[in-house]
């Protein structure tokens, strides 16, 4: 086994990292992921995981729910540990300041790998991104990682359980706000991802004609006011419009796969969503379907495609943690991971390709 | 003049994916979050200098 996971739901930080390091018992960690919920205080969290495994690399963030193998958690610590055997090398960057465009990560990956960012091969490195969950520059921070490789970087928003306010990214001993934790990694075996949303898409397209993209707020559809627009498109009132938001998001459709965004509240006739969108594009009506049976079938379709799977990490949106929650099905939700060593945690948005919501994205390894 | 777009956005496409299909359809994603859908513009399309300008700008910088 070279990828192996632990968790604690020890209140006291010492006390919770000490039994991850028992579960992980003499394994010889090279990179560790962890996942830590809010109650747990950053700087501590980040130096406590730092400090008990000095020779790995460590990164991770604050979360609103925690995912391990077979269970679905509160107010816990997940970890999981990656041996050489299991990854070849790896990076890890932090960019530190949001509002402020740098390169130096990027920099950082070239001298480390030897070579261009855009030469670098997406079947043989992954990227992985954390980043604040409130900072709302998700979307411009995945887009200018596009801009610069072909390396898939996957990933999610820090959580803070709900409270939103303050969440945190960790990385080799240090805690950050408002920045993103970047890491490459060359596993030593093969990979792929999942995104499933458990939507489908409609009949019903509602181009974006107006949109202040910085507040990620749309103001026209199909050049009518925004609210209207959707509550038409919903054949419903403004008023209702907003008891379809959980099952009726939109989403850019390519090829039939959704990248959903999803509606927060509607301001005035326009629409804040929890993800930008930009002018031109044009959204479908989506319509929710079953989340576990859809994550089932993206699992198995995973599973076949690789032959077995030996680690999944789990960027699961809160949204999705909610409708679980409500219809008492976290349960069945983490059996769905009981066979294989996973860690993952509920996201304030995910990221594949470029920022979405109301999905899982994973990275699964052979 | 009309149609260049669609010449830059099959040439962008082709620098980045060089002919994996797989990556073609991240690549047209990816500019589709941009606000540059591909399936918008044919060679019948107008030239809109500021999309030739950011399309100019992300073959650069995918060096």
């Amino acid at each position: 086994m070279n990828i192996k996971t632990a968790f604690s739901d020890k209140t006291d930080i010492q006390e919770a990292v000490e039994e991850i390091q028992t579960q992980l018992g003499d394994f010889e960690t090279k990179l560790l992921i962890f996942f830590a919920s809010s109650s747990v205080t950053p700087d501590k969290i980040a130096d406590r995981m730092e400090a008990a495994f000095p020779s790995a690399e460590t990164f991770g963030c604050s979360t609103s729910g925690e995912i391990v193998t077979g269970r679905m958690l509160t107010n816990s610590i997940v970890a999981m540990a990656f041996n050489r055997q299991a990854i070849k090398d790896s990076k890890v960057e932090v960019l530190e300041d949001l509002n402020r465009e740098s390169h130096r990560a990027f920099n950082a990956f070239e001298r480390h790998f030897d070579k261009p960012m855009s030469k670098m091969d997406p079947k043989q490195y992954v990227g992985i991104i954390l980043i604040d969950g409130l900072s709302g520059k998700e979307e411009q921070i995945m887009d200018r990682i596009g801009d610069f490789t072909n390396v898939n970087f996957i990933g999610g928003s820090a959580g803070d359980d709900l409270k939103f306010n303050s969440t945190h990214v960790y990385a080799n001993g240090k805690s950050y706000t408002n920045a993103a934790v970047l890491a490459i990694l060359e596993p030593s075996t093969a990979f792929t991802f999942v995104k499933t949303q458990s939507f489908c898409p409609l009949q019903q397209k509602l181009l974006v004609t107006k949109a202040n993209e910085s507040n990620r707020e749309i103001l026209e559809f199909n050049n009518k006011p925004a609210a209207q627009a959707y509550a038409e498109a919903l054949g419903t009132s403004v008023a209702d419009a907003p008891n379809h938001f959980m099952h009726n998001p939109v989403g850019v459709v390519y090829e039939g796969e959704p990248f959903v965004r999803s509606p927060q509240q509607i301001k005035d006739n326009s629409i804040i969503f929890y993800c930008g969108v930009k002018e031109g594009i044009e959204l479908t009506l989506l319509e929710s379907t079953d989340i576990i049976a859809s994550t089932k079938e993206a699992l198995d379709s995973v599973k076949s495609e690789l032959g077995g799977i030996s680690g999944i990490i789990n960027f699961n949106c809160i949204l999705r943690t909610l409708e679980l929650r409500e219809k008492g099905l976290t349960d069945s939700y983490g059996a769905l991971f009981s066979d294989v060593p996973t860690i993952g945690f509920s996201t304030y948005g995910e990221q594949f390709i470029g920022h979405i919501n109301q999905t899982a994205t994973m990275i699964v390894f052979r | 003049m009309a149609g260049k777009i669609k010449q830059m956005i099959d040439a962008f496409v082709n620098q980045r994916a060089q002919g994996n299909t797989v990556l073609e359809g991240v690549v047209k994603i990816k500019l589709i979050l941009k606000g540059i859908d591909p399936k918008m513009f044919t060679p019948e399309s107008a030239d809109d200098p500021a999309i030739i300008a950011k399309l100019e700008e992300l073959m650069r910088e995918f060096k």
